[in-house]
């Protein structure tokens, strides 16, 4: 029998959160609170990373109640107070990630694009990686 | 040196020379040229005078405590749903130019003693707003804001010196009531914020529940992950809603945090959102490592441990609801396995409705309900234990922004909120001299 291997490539490093086994899902950019409203609201929530640019607890707050699969930010220490919710959740959250690659937000930041197949390799400390899947 | 690599000198180490931890206390104690001040005695606390000596050391302490609270977290970002760097600035201003006087009331109704003896409160509750996190934080905050005023221009450091010296004795007098003497901070007292009494200590113990059931284990987290989340949403994005003690040495092996989550509050506008909640439930939980733990709590009753992920050692709980502020101890109830998840599922949906409500506001607004949040819960839980003292204080104006906050308004909302807090809070410049 053939096997298929996936191939994944790295696409970030941040600062690991809470040492988990490895997650994979769809990814999201969340910029708004009106984005973070339509997205809770709709499908696939728990299986979708999300990405936000705050290491605020705030921003994200109906995300992390709704039990996201992942969460990566782009500001943030693992002693903000988002790092302690989601370790309180124990939702893999990975922070201060700087992306090597992907789509340009209004704001100037590079972030992977929505729907993007991510996997976050976070069961070490104190450094996660973040994975794409695909060429 | 580049900039960024210049200020991350200052955040690893205060003014770059400074530790944090536990050395940290040490070395700042051996800087202090009154290191006695931050200790409290029975005679200490009740004079009304201090020297400027006795003063500026208290607060050089102070910056270092607010340093240590902070430079980890200093890139956290903006929120992007609540201004809170635009909304604590103000706040800090409105309570130097408000507070000190109705600290004096407070003082003048209760007298210095009174004051101690408020300030042991949290020795024999729980779920109490009159904690050491507004031990701490009514007169930091208070101080900070004469630092931000100083900064700006709108005050000079040699003003209002009695006003500086009530709010320190204040602090003393409340640190001295919970600790009974010796070092007044959490951060002298090697991180260990172990408040309560040793016979509520033991009743917490008494009441615990194993968490055996794999349910029963799933329930809680969820539980003490979304009352956490929705208590800090609903005081806005900051921790005045949390509280941790401990940790309590448990008889056999391991420790105990006791952790209470504030979840309404009637004094705010949006605090109908959580009607049909317990305005405050506790969690006493019961960890036993099977590996060292390091345990911290800071003076704004949040705890670190390393390593981290210190819930994988919960072992069992006791969970508690306090339905009103003013419910007494003998009636604070037990919360069983059902109504764990029952609360949870009520804030789980409080959160998205509170989340639409802010969201729903425009930035002014945000900054004015910002503003309410810090004045009311650092002077309403204090001032509402002498009757009627709080209502007059609403009556005489509370809640209009002094003109010192409205002079501070445009820089503060204009983009130089978080260029006015770093050197605030991260370079020691939030306590100018007295003299």
């Amino acid at each position: 029998m053939a096997t298929v291997e996936t191939s994944y490539r790295q696409v970030g490093e941040g600062q690991n959160v809470v040492e988990h086994e490895p997650v994979e899902g769809p990814c999201i950019w969340l910029d708004t609170p009106e984005d973070v409203i339509d997205f809770v609201m709709g499908p696939d929530v728990e299986e979708t990373i999300v990405i936000s640019r705050s290491g605020s607890t705030t921003f994200v707050a109906p995300a992390l109640t709704a039990g996201v699969k992942g969460l990566i930010t782009l500001e943030g220490t693992k002693e903000c107070h988002l790092g302690i919710v989601s370790r309180e959740f124990g939702i893999p959250c990975v922070m201060s990630v700087v992306f090597k690659e992907g789509v340009t937000t209004p704001q100037g930041d590079t972030v992977p694009a929505d729907g993007t197949i991510l996997r976050l390799e976070c069961a070490g400390m104190p450094t996660a990686t973040v994975l794409a899947k695909g060429e | 040196m580049g900039a960024a690599e210049e200020f991350a000198k200052y955040l690893d180490k205060y003014l770059g020379e400074v530790p944090d931890g536990p050395a940290g206390d040490l070395e700042m104690r051996r800087r202090l040229p009154v290191a006695s001040i931050v200790d409290t005695t029975d005679e200490s606390v009740l004079r009304d005078d201090l020297s400027d000596d006795e003063i500026d050391s208290w607060t050089g302490y102070m910056a270092w405590n607010l340093w240590e609270l902070l430079a980890k977290r200093a890139t956290e970002g903006a929120s992007g749903l609540i201004p809170r760097q635009e909304y604590e600035t103000i706040s800090f201003v409105q309570m130097w130019a408000t507070f000190p006087r109705l600290i004096r009331e407070l003082t003048k109704e209760l007298g210095a003693e009174g004051v101690v003896k408020l300030g042991a409160t949290p020795r024999h509750e729980y779920s109490t707003q009159v904690n050491v996190t507004r031990h701490f934080g009514t007169p930091m905050c208070t101080l900070v804001g004469r630092g931000i005023a100083v900064n700006l221009g709108l005050d000079k450091a040699t003003n209002r010196r009695e006003d500086v010296e009530t709010m320190v004795q204040f602090c003393r007098r409340l640190q001295h009531g919970a600790w009974g003497g010796g070092p007044g901070f959490v951060s002298g007292r090697g991180f260990k914020s172990d408040v309560l009494e040793p016979g509520i200590v033991n009743q917490l113990l008494a009441d615990e529940t194993r968490l055996d059931d794999p349910e029963l284990r799933t329930a809680f987290k969820k539980f003490n992950a979304a009352t956490e989340l929705f208590g800090f949403l609903m005081h806005y994005d900051c921790r005045a809603g949390l509280c941790d003690s401990g940790p309590y040495d448990v008889p056999g092996g391991g420790f105990m945090l006791v952790r209470d989550h504030q979840l309404r509050e009637p004094a705010f506008p949006w605090g109908k959102i959580g009607d049909g909640l317990p305005w405050s439930v506790t969690q006493a939980m019961v960890y036993r490592p099977t590996e060292p733990i390091d345990v911290r709590i800071n003076d704004i009753s949040t705890t670190f441990t390393n390593p981290t992920d210190y819930h994988r050692h919960l072992s069992g709980i006791a969970v508690y609801a306090r339905d009103t502020w003013d419910t007494p101890m003998s009636e604070v109830r037990r919360l069983d396995a059902d109504e764990l998840v029952a609360i949870t599922d009520r804030v789980k949906k409080a959160t998205l409705d509170l989340y639409k409500d802010i969201a729903s506001k425009d930035r002014d607004q945000k900054i004015r309900d910002g503003i309410l949040v810090y004045s009311t819960i650092l002077m309403m839980p204090y001032a509402r234990t002498v009757p009627g003292l709080w209502e007059s204080f609403v009556e005489n104006g509370f809640y209009d922004l002094h003109e010192m906050a409205e002079a501070a308004w445009p820089t503060l909302t204009g983009g130089e909120a978080a260029a006015t807090l770093a050197p605030v809070f991260i370079l020691g410049q939030g306590f100018p001299s007295v003299s």
